[in-house]
């Protein structure tokens, strides 16, 4: 009651907390953008002067397009398998493996505590013989594992939401087989968690370095390569690069929330046409 | 032969029986209820029928066909689960063809059954909302209307109205059986709660650690109890241990009590009277009756339950329950000294355990 009636200021280190969160993340996005556009900075608090001369050649640098195309690519196909990977064994261990779930949530940390380069150089050890060496293949496959941890939480918390039992068993009694349980039920009803795997996956693949870079490196260039190629040519066009980069995680992004949240507008507009 | 029969089904988890020995025969269209305490087995035999659960040993016969080896997706059983189980991405329309779809029923087939059911459970307005719009006992309904959507052989439902309201409760399930003997399907209903399933069912399958202790109609169980178990479960009884004597009497710790013929018992034997509340009658005068038990006490608990005042008497230190109607006694009042009385066939003796 006494919180409708009166206005709750928020405290001094409250402000402070959350300027300084918002200070800390925003500030090396903001000087990127900037020097992507900035003509001198070194003198001067702000640029001497501004130009798109960096996009210019960003644009114009030749590998632009393939490099870009590899990324995308990279990150889809992971984004892809990871699902196909992810979503049935967690279904199955919700419904049928309870007992291998906290093994499951361990697992699925070990890739954070295995640092990037020892992953990368054992795999090309290990799988040093064709078509797999060295082959985009090999990539795919190891930044799957890279990034999987982030498409198992958000999976495995949406599964946990739901009755999986009991909707799987209705699901059944109904006629329905594993495959349309999983497709007609399942899915649909953790679809926000696949998305915000799905977004997590794509950022983190699309932005990845040191294994493109150890398993493949010039073979199938990304665009993170040519981003580093260009720090040691140039800063201001490195910047450039860096923005493009963002911007096409950001649309990607909005692309996979609009069209997740496609079928949920569908279920509003039901509602609402009643 | 039975519609649906249960032969010799056993199972157990971490060797621990949930269901042991098992023999039942379900006739084509009738209700039949699993009733007994939590835990006793209700959910796994029913969900040994719907093919959830595999059996240790035993065999599943639906009109006259092994369903054991069929995955729960090809028996034909539909199932209402406590939980509803509504699917919460469909509307009610698309919940209830969901069955109907799976089997490539055509559109206006569909349509039109999906009406029929929405008619028969009383929805025809809710279609197009989605489950969490509906109250409980309204998705409930609707989980009825799926299961039956696509015309099961065997309808299965596991204590399908315990999370709703009691007054709910008592609505819902006159509804069940009301469309259950519509339809004539054959029914297995489990539900922990005795007055629902004496309300409800053909038959009553009485199940304790297990075990089927008994099965009979609702009348059968309720009056005549095979065991102490099934007697007490069931209603209210008062409970005299004793040894039988010659002559249809039975010596108990702190009465005689004259009993029904006692030919299936020896001598001496040690037996348990069971006396049901609502066969003892309340006297302020002693009564002059002939050959039936008349026995002194006095008044310590008067509890008000509506319909009758039960009445807790001490009879030589033993506590006994009588119900009372306001029309047959005159008021009573606590530390009153009365006499019960009640007739020789309201004792059901049966042998005591061990
Ligand atoms: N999946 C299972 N794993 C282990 N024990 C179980 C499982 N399902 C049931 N049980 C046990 O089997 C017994 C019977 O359970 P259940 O059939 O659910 O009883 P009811 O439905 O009559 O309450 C209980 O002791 C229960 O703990
Ligand atoms: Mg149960």
């Amino acid at each position: 009651m006494r919180a409708l009636n009166k206005k709750v200021y928020p405290a001094g280190w409250q402000v402070a907390t959350v300027g300084f969160f918002l200070f800390y993340m925003l500030v090396p996005i903001i000087s990127t953008y900037v020097f992507s556009v900035a003509t001198r900075w070194d003198r001067t608090i702000l640029p001497e002067g501004y130009t798109l001369e960096f996009y210019k050649r960003a644009f114009e640098a030749s590998y632009f397009t393939t490099t870009l195309r590899n990324s995308l690519v990279l990150s889809l196909a992971t984004v892809l398998v990871s699902l196909l990977i992810i979503v049935p064994t967690v279904y199955w261990v919700h419904t049928r493996l309870g007992r291998a779930k906290p093994l499951l949530d361990i697992l699925m940390i070990l890739p954070f505590g295995i640092p990037t380069v020892v992953l990368a150089l054992a795999l090309v050890q290990v799988y040093n013989f064709a078509p797999l060496a060295r082959s985009p293949f090999l990539l795919i496959g190891a930044v799957v594992v890279y990034s999987m941890p982030f498409m198992y939480r958000p999976v495995s918390n949406a599964i946990q939401a739901i009755d999986v039992h009991v909707l799987t068993e209705a699901g059944q009694s109904l006629g329905a087989n594993v495959f349309q349980v999983l497709a007609k039920i399942i899915i649909p009803n953790i679809l926000p968690g696949l998305l915000s795997g799905s977004l997590l996956v794509f950022a983190t693949v699309f932005a990845e370095y040191t294994l493109t870079s150890l398993i493949v490196g010039a073979r199938f260039k990304t665009f993170p390569l040519l981003l580093v190629e260009f720090t040691r040519i140039n800063g201001n066009v490195a910047a450039a690069f860096s923005v493009i980069s963002f911007t096409i995680a950001w649309l990607v992004s909005l692309l996979i929330l609009w069209v997740g949240s496609k079928g949920q507008t569908e279920k509003v507009e039901s509602i609402q046409a009643r | 032969m039975a519609y649906l029969e249960l032969k010799n089904v056993n199972k157990s988890f971490g060797g621990v029986a949930a269901v042991h020995d098992f023999s039942l025969d379900i006739e084509k269209g009738s209700l039949v209820s699993f009733l007994g305490p939590s835990g006793c087995g209700k959910t796994t035999t029913l969900r040994m029928i719907a093919g959830f659960e595999q059996l240790d040993s035993g065999t599943i016969l639906l009109d006259g066909n092994d369903i054991v080896p069929v995955p729960p997706n090809r028996r034909d059983i539909g199932m209402v689960f406590q939980a509803y189980a509504l699917f919460p991405n469909m509307t009610v329309r698309e919940n209830i063809a969901f069955g109907l779809r799976m089997k490539k029923t055509p559109k206006e087939d569909v349509e039109k059954r999906v009406d029929s059911v929405l008619d028969m459970v009383r929805l025809q307005d809710t279609g197009k909302r989605f489950p969490h719009q509906l109250s409980g006992g309204q998705q409930q309904r609707i989980a009825l209307a799926r299961a039956l959507a696509v015309q099961p052989r065997v309808l299965l439902l596991d204590e399908p109205l315990s999370a709703l309201d009691a007054e709910v409760r008592v609505v819902l399930r006159g509804e069940i059986r009301r469309i259950q003997s519509e339809l004539a399907i054959t029914t297995v209903y489990v539900t922990h709660d005795q007055e629902e399933a004496l309300s409800i069912s053909d038959k009553v399958v009485v199940m304790n650690k297990g075990l089927i202790e008994q099965v009979g109609t609702p009348e059968e169980i309720y009056r005549a109890p095979n065991t102490r178990f099934v007697a007490t479960f069931i209603g209210t009884a008062n409970q005299f241990p004793g040894q039988t004597s010659e002559k249809n009497k039975v010596i108990c710790v702190n009465v005689e009590l004259l009993t029904g013929s006692l030919k299936e018992f020896n001598a001496g034997q040690s037996v348990v009277v069971l006396v049901r509340p609502e066969t003892i009658q309340v006297q302020v005068e002693r009564p002059q009756q002939e050959n039936c038990n008349i026995i002194p006490g006095v008044v310590e608990t008067i509890t008000f339950h509506g319909a009758v005042t039960r009445l807790g008497v001490n009879i030589n230190g033993q506590r006994v329950v009588a119900d009372i109607t306001v029309a047959n006694t005159q008021p009573v009042s606590l530390n009153q000294k009365l006499w019960l009385t009640f007739p020789p066939e309201a004792c059901q003796v049966m042998a005591a355990e061990e």
